[in-house]
């Protein structure tokens, strides 16, 4: 039941992957094969112009059994590529399944993979690259994860860190196709970045240049924000005029980075957020009980009452509880029939069990953990919690 | 499981048509290759300004046709694969939830206003772990604040794990004899156990160690009394050394499980001792998630289905009950059994003088004037008689 939930990343990624895969080996064969027919033209051709000599037509068969040999070294070249991106998938499934196991060890080392899984793509998504990297390898998890996809990422945004455009327009061209379906303007935005840069370095006349050959053919929206670049080129790189200024502020790199580092969860199907930060705070909230936050009631055992936890979880909802459920203060134990509940005179409850012990222990005598107070076996009351 | 299952049959069918094609594909160009190599081989027999004959000019015409059909075909055949690629996207959209931000309104869960908390509590997760290593990179990457003094104990922690998995028993020892007022406090034998297992190890030495067993022995003085049975047994196995314990009534001493199961003695005693939980916070709460996710996405869809949004309106409270099981109850709740609601500060529960117990509010609601009858039993009582209990 927890697999359907979460896991949907896990296994929409590789499609995505195998996807993408499937449009280029396609290009890449209909390209051979377009070559082949090119030839097989040619060769028609000569055959109708008479006359032919044997040499002519070997050549051209020649070349027509070199583009043969090309489109099927191609073709396997790109199957084979779209075979180990569909085994890809195929491992993952095969690993989530093996969670449908009624071996107690196993389940809790799957769940401790599956923490460490939702760890490494915080911490991908955090930027925190190194230690994602070491995780994954010390779990063995590095095919389960989409590393990969952001070590990519993170090229791509180091470089935009750097101002520059190259290889982000490089994964542009990449993904062109997918981008073009996401209606992105990216590709758009960094050319205003470029002719931007232009400007900044006062080469004015290479920006118009620049103008000219990509801000064609633009939406309505973008129209609007190119002719407020244009008029960029009125101004001095150092001008303090308003919305000018903005524009030559090296901060419009971040705002690169982020809408880059969108269009890519976009492309791959990824949410905003990462699993870990639902899933931790769900987990809190389903916990949080009232108790976590009265001194005298907290929990060493309770994840809610830890440090830090308890301090993350104030703002959380509290869990929804419609059923009493009883646990002994000093034994941490639940209190049912084998345990029952009983009061001491000043109102406090503890299991039977519990109060028993320690009267053996102390000749008769009880100390209320909580209040320091003294009472002996006999002044226990029952209670009964329907 | 089903939900893998599906997606697992359309990757399945991937692979196995996208094998087939591709030996398709291998065979179909390579029979055009072939043919064409046997057309080159056979105007090669002729001098090369020779003209073409008529048979020949037929024969390449054929085998234009037959190439560009050939492979065409291949490039439409794997066209055809997209059919296939594109159920497995379905199958996984259908079967897997991909936006759990439905979960609740106002993206409770979905954003972090504390990621340094965070990364603490997970700096902590990996030090437990013994996973110093990459403790430290985190701390390096995500800038953590980490106090030095924090990480020491969960150090020593790791160093006395790693001895006792090697079967060396003495930097646990020396730990819990340093410890031993405390560790008494908590009702804990780890010290006891410690030298049990130190005595069993040194029984495998046979009769030649018989003196520096009797002289270890005395290490159980301090113990006698509480483990007085323990302490007979063990004694009573030196009966034995001479024939060998292995065929005696005391061979499940030399067990193995004897080791592993002083890692968890000595791993809950310690936690207990330095007021740490024994399983990590983050495993726990993670593991509560997974488990929670499911019921919320279930409750907010339906909340959806039947446009009543509002239900969830109490944001203090989640709007159904997840139960996670008895491994993850550490506090005691109460729920009154008439008004269905938490007890809270304002409303704590209250011992009638028949025992059963109540919310405070529900005890004015059954009250009449200050006579109050009991809904379990037939007790009847005032309501000032009716008194506060903590659990």
């Amino acid at each position: 039941m927890d697999l359907k939930a979460l896991e949907h990343p896990t296994l929409k990624v590789p499609y995505e992957v195998l996807n993408k895969k499937f449009r280029s080996a396609q290009k890449n064969i209909d390209r051979e094969m377009s070559r082949v027919h090119t030839d097989l033209d040619e060769l028609e051709k000569k055959l109708l112009d008479k006359p032919t000599t044997v040499g002519d037509v070997s050549r051209i068969l020649t070349s027509v059994v070199d583009k043969l040999n090309a489109m099927k070294r191609k073709a396997a070249e790109s199957i084979g590529d779209e075979l180990d991106a569909a085994r890809v998938t195929k491992r993952r499934t095969d690993h989530l399944r093996e969670y449908d196991t009624k071996d107690q060890n196993l389940q809790t080392l799957w769940r401790k993979k599956r923490l460490d899984r939702i760890l490494v793509e915080y911490f991908l998504r955090c930027g925190y690259y190194d230690t994602a990297l070491k995780l994954a390898k010390h779990s063995r998890i590095e095919d389960l994860t989409n590393l990969d996809i952001f070590l990519v990422a993170k090229e791509v945004e180091e470089s935009l860190s750097n101002h520059e455009t190259a290889q982000c327009l490089a994964w542009c061209y990449d993904n062109k196709s997918k981008l073009r379906k996401l209606k992105s303007n990216l590709e758009f935005k960094l050319r205003q970045q470029e002719f931007i840069e232009l400007v900044r370095k006062n080469k004015r006349l290479e920006a118009v240049g620049h103008a000219r050959k990509y801000f064609v053919n633009l939406e309505d929206n973008q129209m609007f924000s190119v002719q407020k670049a244009m008029g960029l080129l009125a101004f001095p790189p150092e001008t303090e005029v308003s919305s000018y200024k903005e524009m030559l502020d090296l901060s419009r790199w971040q705002l690169l980075v982020k809408e880059f580092r969108s269009e890519n969860f976009k492309l791959y199907q990824l949410n905003n957020y990462s699993v870990f930060t639902v899933t931790l705070q769900a987990g809190l909230s389903s916990l949080k009980t009232p108790q976590c936050y009265h001194e005298d009631t907290k929990n060493a055992d309770c994840p809610v009452c830890s440090q830090y936890l308890n301090d993350l979880a104030s703002k959380l909802p509290f869990a929804h509880c419609s059923q009493s459920r009883l646990v002994c203060h000093m034994s941490g134990h639940p209190l049912n029939e084998h345990d029952h509940p009983m009061m001491l005179p000043n109102g406090y409850v503890y299991g039977e069990n519990s109060l028993v012990k320690m009267a053996t222990e102390n000749s008769g005598k009880i100390m209320c953990p909580r209040t320091k107070q003294m009472f002996s076996l006999t002044d226990l009351e029952k209670v009964f919690v329907m | 499981m089903d939900s893998c299952s599906l997606v697992e049959k359309e990757i399945d069918k991937v692979l196995t048509k996208f094998s087939f094609v591709s030996d398709q594909t291998d065979r179909q160009l390579n029979e055009l290759i072939n043919y064409a190599e046997k057309l080159i081989t056979d105007l090669a027999e002729a001098p090369e300004d020779e003209e073409l004959s008529v048979a020949q000019s037929l024969m390449l015409t054929q085998y234009i046709k037959k190439a560009k059909d050939g492979s065409s075909k291949v490039a439409a055949e794997h066209r055809d694969l997209h059919g296939a690629v594109s159920k497995v996207g379905k199958a996984v959209d259908r079967n897997f939830t991909q936006d759990f931000g439905v979960v609740n309104k106002d993206g409770t869960f979905c954003g972090l206003d504390r990621p340094d908390l965070v990364n603490q509590v997970i700096c902590q997760h990996f030090f437990r772990q013994g996973l110093l290593d990459i403790g430290e990179t985190l701390i390096r990457e995500a800038g953590v604040d980490i106090d030095v003094n924090s990480k020491e104990p969960f150090f020593e922690m790791n160093r006395i794990l790693e001895a006792l998995s090697k079967g060396d028993l003495q930097p646990a020892l020396k730990w819990a004899q340093e410890n031993r007022f405390k560790l008494r406090e908590n009702h804990s034998s780890l010290e006891f156990k410690l030298h049990r297992l130190q005595f069993i190890s040194l029984l495998h030495g046979g009769p030649q160690k018989q003196s520096e067993i009797l002289q270890y022995a005395r290490n159980f003085e301090p113990f006698a009394a509480q483990h007085e049975k323990d302490v007979q047994q063990l004694m009573g196995s030196l009966l034995y050394i001479n024939t060998g314990i292995e065929s005696s009534p005391y061979a499940y001493l030399l067990k193995p499980v004897q080791w592993a199961d002083i890692c968890d003695v000595y791993t809950r005693d310690a936690c207990a001792l330095l007021g740490l939980s024994v399983e990590s916070p983050l495993t726990l709460s993670i593991n509560a998630g997974c488990k929670a996710l499911p019921a919320l996405l279930n409750i907010k869809q339906v909340m959806q289905q039947r446009q009543c949004t509002d239900v969830w309106s109490n944001k203090d409270e989640l709007p159904v009950e997840v139960n996670l099981g008895p491994e993850y109850r550490f506090h005691s709740i109460f729920a009154c059994p008439i008004l269905r609601q938490q007890s809270t500060d304002h409303n704590p529960p209250v011992r009638l003088i028949c025992g059963h117990i109540i919310s405070k509010e529900a005890l004015f609601k059954l009250s009449n004037g200050n006579k109050v009858k009991c809904p379990y039993c037939p007790v009847e009582q005032s309501a000032a008689d009716a008194k506060e209990v903590h659990f």
